[in-house]
């Protein structure tokens, strides 16, 4: 289990300001017809998910689907119980909870809530009434079940064969665009634990970027500063991943 | 290694409830899959579904600079092109046959018409999916955490389990190219089973001596894998 220290805070910005980037909700809601949205929607209870909340555990059972509107949910792959590896994250594009598309109702991942804010929530078997409802809403779904296992995929070939300062661009950006801002805190455990290397590989990338001014971080606090030159350093999994997404879910 | 093929030799078809074998069977064509041969790359448009019966394909993830690691491995368990059924009309991995033998396939037509039935053609690839998904993010962790002699372990079992035989025909080039690793570190693990007397390898067969205490050099993603797999899928009716 894990239960070092870990800590990733969105920084949220005056209501103002907040209100005015907030993002328009849920994408894999918001493709779908009005009435089968409206049905759905109707059936969700907003939530307010907290920092480092374990929403579903590796085997547990699933109770409820997560339709995130401005926090964000990691996906998370362990062995020998000490080591880890962040195999997909799902902010506002996605959901969690697509093993119950598959008919299986125990998740095969931990979900940790990495990005503090709001979702919908909805009870798992009321879940699978609309599934079988809404032809549109089990079309859009699977669609998006098919990109998350790309981004499966693809996570396993990057986690073996890019650099360390390669991966940890791509992770922020992919960070960046699912807590809509260009800050979020967050410490070099967190990230040695999400990306699956060592804590000294973590700072020797993270003081490189600093040095190239394309980030600023200090007390836990990240910003990015030049997000074209991030995209530049970054693998071509973080593009590569938004692209299929566009072209996926369009 | 001819001998007779029939669909049941495949796990998934030999789920099937006799209705549902009595539409799909007729329209199932048997395959031969060749050592190294590639059914699809990845961006193909997706035709067809294989279901191997006792050949192994390998799913591989392919970087911009060719560099490749395998995903997953599908044999006699499952099926290659679920994407079909996701909507993905392409696909995003590259298979390749790893152990030659026969498949059956089907049309992504016939496929989709069967599945809109929503019986146990459906539900079984669904939950063979979330074997699938297991395995992917297994093998990604293990590949970032687990050393190339406890990876070529994991990997001898996942195959071997999917060919019911102790043999494998393989090149040390090609088990590399699936774990993403140098052939130098490949012909090293192999070298330290083979003193260990776990395995025999010569001119490209691998046979596995003594499989408990393979299993015990492999890391644990052997098993979770396994286990799921088996808490997914029907147990085997008895031919």
């Amino acid at each position: 289990m894990w239960a070092g220290p870990l800590r990733v805070r969105a920084i949220f910005m005056t209501p103002r300001i907040a209100a005015a980037r907030l993002p328009p909700g849920n994408l894999l809601l918001a493709g779908l017809p009005d009435v089968d949205r409206r049905r759905l929607i109707a059936r969700c209870e907003p939530v307010e998910l907290e920092l480092e909340e374990v929403l579903c555990e590796e085997g547990a059972r699933i109770r409820h689907v997560y339709f995130p509107t401005a926090s964000f949910i990691s996906l998370i792959s362990s062995v020998d119980k000490s080591s880890f590896l962040e195999v997909g994250l799902v902010g506002s594009e996605g959901m969690l909870g697509t093993s119950l598309l598959l008919g299986v109702e125990v998740a095969s991942l931990r979900a940790l809530v990495q990005g503090a804010g709001p979702a919908l929530r909805i009870d798992a078997a009321q879940f699978l009434r609309e599934l079988k409802r809404s032809p549109p809403l089990r079309k859009r779904l699977d669609s998006y079940l098919h990109v998350l296992m790309t981004q499966l995929a693809q996570m396993a070939a990057c986690a073996r064969y890019h650099l360390v300062e390669a991966r940890l661009a791509r992770w922020l950006l992919m960070t960046r665009d699912r807590a809509h801002s260009n800050e979020f805190l967050l410490t070099q455990e967190f990230l040695a634990y999400m990306l699956g290397v060592r804590r000294a590989g973590i700072t020797r990338a993270a003081s490189t970027l600093k040095k190239r001014r394309l980030i600023r971080y200090s007390r836990g606090k990240m910003q990015i500063l030049d997000e074209r030159a991030l995209e530049a350093v970054s693998c071509e999994c973080y593009l590569d991943a938004a692209q299929m997404y566009n072209r996926v879910m369009a | 290694m001819p001998g007779i093929a029939f669909p049941q030799q495949n796990h998934i078809l030999d789920a099937l409830p006799p209705d549902e074998r009595g539409r799909v069977f007729p329209h199932l064509k048997l395959v031969t899959l060749p050592l190294g041969a590639v059914l699809y790359e990845a961006g193909d448009a997706l035709r067809h579904i294989y279901f191997p019966t006792d050949s192994i394909v390998s799913l591989l993830y392919v970087l911009e600079d060719g560099s490749s690691t395998e995903i997953c491995v599908v044999g006699n368990d499952g099926a290659i092109g679920v994407a079909l059924f996701m909507g993905g009309e392409t696909t995003t991995s590259r298979a390749i046959v790893q152990s030659a033998g026969s498949a059956y396939r089907l049309t992504g037509r016939r496929l989709k018409q069967e599945f809109e039935r929503q019986g146990e053609t459906m539900h079984i690839l669904l939950r063979y999916t979330q074997a699938l998904i297991t395995q992917m993010a297994q093998t990604a962790v293990c590949n970032r955490h687990h050393t190339v002699d406890q990876q070529l372990a994991r990997w001898l079992l996942l195959s071997l389990d999917r060919l019911s035989v102790n043999t494998l025909s393989m090149t040390q080039e090609l088990i590399a190219d699936m774990l993403g690793v140098r052939r130098e570190g490949v012909t090293d693990a192999a070298g330290k089973l083979q003193r260990l007397g776990v395995i025999t390898y010569s001119r490209g067969t691998i046979t596995v001596l003594d499989r408990k205490r393979l299993e015990s050099l492999s890391c644990e993603c052997y098993s979770v894998v396994k286990r799921e797999t088996d808490r997914l899928l029907p147990a085997r009716s008895v031919h």
